[in-house]
């Protein structure tokens, strides 16, 4: 799988999770800084991308990602 | 460093008195720190104008939300930060670019957590810098400022406590909310409220500077778990004392004695952290506090009545047991009963029944009513003796407990003397105190706390304002000596000094040293003792023995040149069955010293406080008894002469069972070049001066033993 495909299925699990519109989320976001997910909605994300990939992640690094190109990248080393 | 101190207590005023905030991190979900804050603020009627800043949300509470701070078309005075600590740096960094100078910092996550956290938190320190900004916290519970044009309660604590002239600064904001609980219950009221966290920035010291300026504070409290300076604490208490004549009261946590069992003197072994610390707060004025209860009692003692002018009071009870428990509180803590005029005896005569005490303590009679407490109580202020008056009550079946206390709270308005009471009991007296406490009329559960807090207040007032910290000039201290004798003692990472050497550096600061010197054989040894006359003592000296008597390695009272040989011949078979693998340097051969009485001085570094001294009975018994005091150094002449006067060895020195006093004088001159010493050299770990012979007054006093020990060197 290509990085532009995960970060086009990694936008749209945000989207859904954090109910903000896929095209305000740029590739640098901050999960909480800038799209303003809280400690739960972080949880929630993991758990996203989780079903999305059909993918196990480690929970405590995966809860260090911080950015979209964080979590791509991240995502990239599973699938 | 002074213009970032500067810049600290320009910001500080922004922090406290803002006009515009920005709660930066904020949200919707109640009962989360970044909703509560913004709910605490709109609920304290703050003045000015708020700006909640929240990445999802287009409003919160009616109020328009911006995205990111820059995004706020108007100035901002003040920025609260309450994201999580990942991303608070880039809050920070954006609050920079928009020109806020004044920030807190709610969130946790920092230095507490460990090594990752404190990365984090420089990464703080590095922003703030960058733009002149400052900031309280991070993890921390907030601020408040009671001031009504202000009005700001930027926490989460549960609610904002009354206006008042108390000031409380604390390192944990857990404690702070239970010290709001504590103080709403008995009606306290704060002028500030600082929960500072893990002081990365604002420091303690930078809060009492502001709380020095701050017109709305009388008194200082504070809650500290560690002393990270304990000399520039010191030296902010001493000027906030002596420039605004506050009290600061300090309730500090952790008296353990760690690590302190593991050092090689003397010095080292006595000289805990605490009571260190102890002699610190001491030295600079601060009241040190025990627990909770006992600082706010002594805090309502200084914040609502006037200080009182000497240490006589009058006690006025209805019950006769009562008011003995409070003489002998009273007397056990250094305060006197005043003596009343014949004038006040024949008031008193006149208003109170023919059963009742009109002597010092005023019995009012189980059955009193107000009016007799008011003659009373009217009659103790006029009496020029009294300097305070002590109220008691305990309930009868016809005592009028609120018209007594409500009439207590009218007749102190005014007075330039200060009004105590104890309502003994609890529930029957319970609307009595409430009534007293909404007057800010003091009031303890027990006489004893009643006693302690006037005790506090006077001593202050009398003689902690007004005290000095002058540093005596001293002379015959030849510091480049002491640096080459340094230098040569210091080489090979040697970190253990024996006798000699450590003698010669002593010297070159004017102690007084015995006439002595090493010699290398049993014939230099005698020709030494003939000089400097006999009895003589002989001492091994060695790097590899610490406690000479150990291994018998010293010989007293030697009084001829036949005994000195026996000595030097006994002394080498000792110690080389009791150490074989101690190398010997010589024997050092001293002038033998009687008449005296054997003291110990000893310099000792501190983690937080720096060099400290010690003074104590000395002689092999000194760990046994533990009858040692300590001194920050450098101390001033009443510092150290407070150090002698805190032992019972100090009786002893006046001259205690017929003996001639002691030259006093020759320690307290000691103690000061030791301390000067300390100061001058940070490598000297810990130094022994033990035995200090002390001769009769006027005599002097010399040294009998010394030995140092010095910092490893990298």
């Amino acid at each position: 799988m290509d990085k532009n495909e995960i970060l086009t299925r990694v936008k749209g699990v945000v989207s859904a999770v954090l109910k903000t519109e896929s095209s305000e989320i740029t590739d640098d976001a901050n999960f909480i800084f800038d799209l303003g997910a809280d400690s739960m909605q972080s949880v929630e994300l993991v758990a996203g991308f989780e079903e999305e990939f059909d993918i196990e992640m480690d929970q405590d690094r995966a809860l260090e990602v911080q950015t979209i190109g964080d979590a791509v990248n991240f995502i990239s080393e599973y699938v | 460093m002074e213009d970032l101190q500067k810049l600290r207590q320009k910001n500080l005023e922004t922090i406290f008195n803002p006009k515009s905030i920005a709660i930066v991190g904020t949200n919707k979900v109640k009962g989360t720190v970044p909703h509560d804050i913004l709910d605490n603020i709109l609920k304290a009627d703050f003045n000015g104008i708020v700006y909640p800043v929240s990445p999802r949300e287009k409003s919160i509470k009616g109020i328009k939300a911006y995205k990111y701070v820059v995004d706020v078309p108007d100035d901002i005075d003040l920025a609260i930060l309450v994201f999580p600590s990942s991303v608070c740096h880039m809050a920070l960094e954006q609050c920079g670019q928009k020109g806020i100078k004044s920030v807190i910092i709610i969130s946790a996550g920092y230095k507490e957590v460990g090594e990752a956290g404190l990365k984090r938190e420089q990464q703080l320190i590095e922003i703030a810098r960058k733009y002149d900004m400052s900031f309280i916290g991070p993890n921390c519970l907030g601020v408040i400022n009671t001031f009504p044009d202000t009005r700001l309660d930027a926490s989460f604590a549960r609610e904002m406590p009354a206006r008042g002239n108390i000031g409380f600064l604390s390192q944990s904001g857990a404690l702070c909310t239970a010290v709001l609980d504590y103080a709403s219950a008995k009606h306290i009221g704060f002028s500030k409220f600082i929960s500072f966290g893990n002081k990365a920035d604002i420091s303690e010291i930078d809060l009492l500077f502001y709380l020095m300026n701050d017109e709305e504070t009388k008194v200082i409290l504070m809650y500290l778990e560690e002393v990270s300076d304990g000399q520039a604490l010191m030296d902010a208490a001493r000027e906030v004392i002596e420039k605004s004549g506050k009290p600061i009261l300090i309730l500090k946590s952790g008296r353990t004695n760690e690590g302190a069992s593991a050092a090689a003197s003397h010095t080292g072994s006595l000289a805990g952290s605490d009571e260190v610390c102890d002699a610190g707060f001491e030295q600079a004025g601060i009241i040190r506090c025990d627990n909770i209860e006992e600082m706010f009692n002594r805090a309502r003692a200084f914040a609502y009545q006037p200080p009182p002018a000497s240490e006589k009071v009058a006690i006025i009870t209805n019950a006769g047991g009562p008011g003995v428990l409070t003489t002998d509180a009273a007397i056990s803590r250094g305060l006197k009963l005043a003596k009343f005029s014949e004038e006040t005896t024949a008031i008193l005569k006149k208003a109170l029944p023919a059963t009742a005490n009109i002597n010092n303590p005023v019995d009012v009679i189980g059955d009193a009513r107000s009016d007799r407490y008011l003659a009373a109580i009217q009659a103790a202020f006029d009496d020029e003796d009294v300097a305070g008056v002590f109220v008691i009550l305990t309930p009868q079946s016809m005592t009028d407990i609120d018209t007594i206390a409500a009439d207590v709270a009218r007749i102190a308005e005014g007075q330039t003397k200060p009004i105590y009471t104890s309502f003994m009991g609890e529930k029957d007296v319970a609307s009595g105190i409430d009534i007293l406490q909404r007057a800010n009329i003091p009031h303890y559960i027990l006489p004893e706390s009643m006693c302690d807090s006037y005790n506090a207040v006077y001593h202050f007032n009398k003689h902690v304002k007004s005290k000095a910290h002058q540093l005596p000039a001293l002379d015959n201290i030849q510091e480049g000596l002491a640096r080459n004798i340094m230098a040569k003692v210091h080489v090979n990472g040697r970190t253990y000094i024996p006798e000699v050497e450590t003698i010669d550096l002593l010297q070159s600061y004017g102690l007084p040293v015995p006439q002595g010197k090493l010699a290398s054989s049993p014939e230099e040894a005698v020709k030494i003792a003939d000089k400097i006359g006999y009895p003589v003592v002989m001492k091994v000296v060695s790097d590899d023995i610490i406690h000479k008597s150990d291994a018998k390695g010293i010989e007293l009272n030697l009084g001829s040149p036949a005994e000195v040989k026996d000595a030097w011949e006994r002394i080498h078979t000792n110690v080389k069955s009791a150490m074989p693998e101690a190398s010997i340097t010589g024997l050092y051969v001293v002038r033998m010293i009687t008449g005296s009485e054997e003291i110990i001085l000893g310099i000792k570094r501190d983690p937080s406080f720096g060099p400290v001294l010690l003074f104590g009975l000395g002689g092999i018994f000194v760990e046994i008894f533990k009858d040692v005091s300590f001194g920050v150094a450098p101390l001033s002449r009443e510092d150290a002469m407070n150090m002698l006067q805190q032992t019972r060895a100090y009786k002893i020195l006046q001259g205690a069972r017929g003996q001639n006093p002691r030259d006093m004088d020759s320690i307290v001159d000691a103690l000061l070049r030791l301390g000067q010493l300390a100061v001058d050299f940070p490598e000297i770990e810990e130094l022994d001066i033990n035995p200090l012979f002390v001769m009769d007054e006027g005599r002097g006093s010399v040294i009998g033993d010394a030995r140092m020990i010095l910092a490893k060197t990298e």
